[in-house]
């Protein structure tokens, strides 16, 4: 008797359990941040389900973007897609497509949440925004910056402009290459990133029908003279030995070069400046930065925001969707902003952020934030620089890394990329035909 | 003789189970492989368009696949050739009885144990152009400095030998328990006889091995194929301008990077027909050419 009302009293107190856990509004987040931001990641997470007490949002790391993507593919298409995907730029066209995500904007709408897009800085929403819908949020922003050693080249009796050109990169690559102060000028990793951006802020589309944004793209603008430039530029620089080849897509090398002081400029991510900041205590070097170079006979037109944005999927009950929507926004608040610039270095996307920081002194003790916050907002609001649309950009960039292999090993330029070029319209031609029809 | 079942289903439901997980983790995914080879496939399947045998035609017709191809072969090659005998080398060194050879014998094994994940970031920090171990010493002996993973042809090479180091301990194993089967009667009566060490080993070894170096063959054709991804990956990603990319790491890269399901699946059927031709092989040819002793 005794044993059978502990059962009953254990069952209503379970289901008792059930049913207040039931309430709760379960939400998941699949991310693609590794390493210690994990832990950053879960720890926003956590304070977001604290002030929330009738969501519960699940964090989980799911491995690089791509991973992430192929993930969520895959569970959507066993119908149990994750709320909430994290995925990159790149993906913009491709994400769009695939058919399982909902428009963040007609979520907003739809639940009336209460967005200040005034706020947020353009070139961020810019990329996200597709005929003129926000398709998600912009979370993780980050660009391009140069990085210099300051130590060096005082010693080599050069000075950085804070715009240089390409050709200042030259000749301050020679001097301190000629003075024997690092063995090479410069260096950042092989990525067709970095040809992308310097197309933007010479402020030439990518591709076509204005850079994928008004229509499918069907044709990429390697053979335009800008591109030309660029490599004949780049190679130029490798073949006189002052430029070094970190390897493909090799971010941790480059920064070796440049922080072991084998180079003295480094050109990499904006979200690198802590790290880079850290690095150059240690090593007992001064650091500065620039904007990243372009030709002296282009007009500089500003670079294209970077990084990764949140996804929301369809196919929920409206509770989960509007949840998954207010966890979406609360991520970008101004305060979880200002956490998650100080963290982990990707922009402040709020411009009160900003303005808070500027207050606290935070550019002050960390300059170098602020030539990477310029170099953003100083950005003119073109199609080249709202970032290209393509459905096959991660294959395109393949094929323009192998390109940018060719020439450096001595194929001429613009055969190299009519090559990269050929095979790319061809990937923009099927990818139309499968999904654009 | 033949065993009886007491009745003809019996057999089949004691199959079952296997047949069930061969079915849903084996058969299933290559049928539909298969049936992806004949489509043009995005987004996991989820969006896709019939294009009949195209896939194929475009793989065979790009010089880059063809090129793939070769380089395959090339690098299934070297690591056939250089792991068997490196490896065959090393085994009748650790079967010589000296003391401690178990010590030698178990940390030859070792390099095995590691994930490639791992063996390939050793090689990678090892092969480091401007601050690996590699080129220091090359810089202080001969004053140079290869681009060991960003030169064609070097890059080749490294993923050729960081591949070979990475199966050593498995050929090492396999070598050495066949070399303890050798019976050392024979040796003996061929020591007595006067042969030398060198004809030794080619006469009596050598012939003696040859299950173990056939089957060693095989299994190494296979890993070169297979199985040496993760080291691709992490050291040169197929690069430089696709020179270290072999079959499978083009696979990946369609499907998983590319977001190109059926061209994947289409190679996976390419692979799949290599693999059956290449058992084929191994059922024929075994119990022929090689001696079995005893």
């Amino acid at each position: 008797m005794k044993r059978g009302c502990l059962l009953v009293t254990v069952l209503v107190l379970f289901s008792f359990g059930w049913v207040l856990a039931r309430e709760k509004t379960q939400i998941t987040f699949w991310h693609a941040m590794g390493g210690w931001r994990v832990e950053f990641i879960e720890r926003m997470v956590a304070d977001f389900n604290l002030t929330h007490p009738d969501i519960e949002v699940t964090v989980e790391y799911k491995g690089s973007y791509r991973d992430t993507l192929n993930a969520a593919l895959a569970a959507a298409r066993a119908g149990d897609a994750p709320h909430i995907v994290h995925s990159f730029e790149v993906g913009t066209q491709m994400n769009l497509d695939s058919g399982i995500f909902v428009p963040l904007e007609d979520l907003i709408d739809q639940y009336g949440l209460i967005v200040p897009w005034e706020d947020y800085i353009d070139p961020a929403l810019n990329y996200y925004r597709v005929s003129g819908r926000l398709y998600c949020m912009p979370w993780n922003s980050s660009n391009p910056i140069l990085y210099y050693n300051k130590t060096l080249l005082n010693a080599a009796g050069v000075e950085m402009p804070k715009k240089p050109t390409f050709e200042d990169i030259i000749s301050i690559s020679r001097a301190v290459k000629e003075k024997g102060l690092a063995e090479y000028g410069i260096t950042w990793c092989l990525h067709s990133w970095y040809l992308e951006q310097w197309m933007a802020d010479m402020g030439v589309d990518l591709v076509n029908n204005d850079n994928g944004r008004s229509g499918y793209a069907t044709e990429i603008n390697l053979l335009d003279p800008a591109a030309i430039k660029i490599m004949e530029w780049w190679k130029q620089l490798y073949d006189e030995g002052l430029w070094v080849n970190p390897g493909r897509e090799n971010w941790s090398q480059a920064r070796q070069v440049f922080i072991s002081g084998q180079s003295a400029m480094l050109i990499s991510s904006t979200s690198d400046v802590t790290l880079m900041e850290n690095a150059a205590v240690e090593q007992g070097f001064e650091l500065g930065t620039a904007f990243i170079p372009v030709p002296s006979d282009y007009e500089r037109h500003g670079v294209v925001i970077g990084g990764g944005a949140l996804w929301v999927t369809g196919g929920h009950p409206d509770s989960e969707l509007r949840a998954a929507a207010e966890f979406v926004v609360w991520m970008t608040q101004v305060a979880q902003t200002i956490r998650w610039h100080q963290g982990t270095g990707y922009f402040p996307i709020r411009k009160t952020a900003r303005t808070a920081l500027e207050m606290e002194g935070w550019f002050d003790r960390y300059p170098n934030y602020r030539t990477a916050l310029d170099q953003l907002q100083e950005t003119q609001p073109i199609t080249a620089t709202q970032g290209a649309l393509m459905g096959n950009f991660l294959e395109a960039r393949t094929f323009i890394e192998d390109a940018i292999e060719a020439i450096l090993a001595g194929t001429p330029v613009p055969e190299a990329l009519a090559g990269a070029k050929a095979k790319i319209d061809q990937g923009l031609q099927d990818y139309l035909e499968l999904v654009g029809g | 003789m033949r065993s009886k079942f007491p009745n003809r289903w019996l057999p089949l439901v004691i199959l079952l189970p296997t047949l069930a997980v061969c079915a849903l983790f084996l058969y299933y995914p290559v049928a539909q492989s298969f049936s992806w080879s004949l489509y043009r496939a995005a987004f996991m399947g989820l969006k896709r368009l019939y294009v009949g045998t195209q896939n194929y035609v475009r793989l065979f017709t790009s010089p880059d696949y063809v090129h793939t191809i070769g380089v395959s072969f090339l690098f299934a090659g070297g690591v056939v050739f250089l792991g068997l005998s490196v490896s065959l080398a090393i085994a009748l060194l650790a079967n010589q009885k000296v003391r401690g050879a178990r010590i030698y014998r178990v940390s030859l094994i070792w390099p095995y144990a590691l994930s490639p994940a791992v063996a390939g970031t050793i090689w990678l920090f090892l092969l480091n152009p401007t601050s690996g171990v590699v080129n220091y010493f090359f810089e202080t002996l001969f004053g140079v400095k290869p681009d060991w993973l960003t030169s064609g042809r070097l890059a080749l090479l490294s993923v050729t030998v960081a591949a070979v180091w990475k199966n050593l301990g498995y050929n090492i194993v396999f070598f050495l328990a066949g070399l303890q089967n050798v019976p050392g009667e024979i040796l003996e009566a061929a020591r007595v006889d006067g042969a030398g060490a060198w004809r030794t080993f080619w006469k009596i070894t050598f012939p003696l091995l040859s299950p173990t170096t056939f089957f060693l063959f095989i299994m190494n054709i296979i890993y070169a194929f297979f199985g040496v991804f993760g080291l691709i990956d992490v050291m040169t990603k197929g690069g430089p301008v696709n020179a270290t990319n072999i079959l499978i790491y083009n696979l990946y890269r369609d499907a998983f990077q590319h977001n190109k399901w059926g061209m994947a699946a289409a190679q996976s059927v390419i692979l799949f027909v290599f693999v059956v031709i290449l058992t084929l092989i191994q059922f024929r040819t075994t119990g022929r050419r090689v001696h079995y002793g005893g």
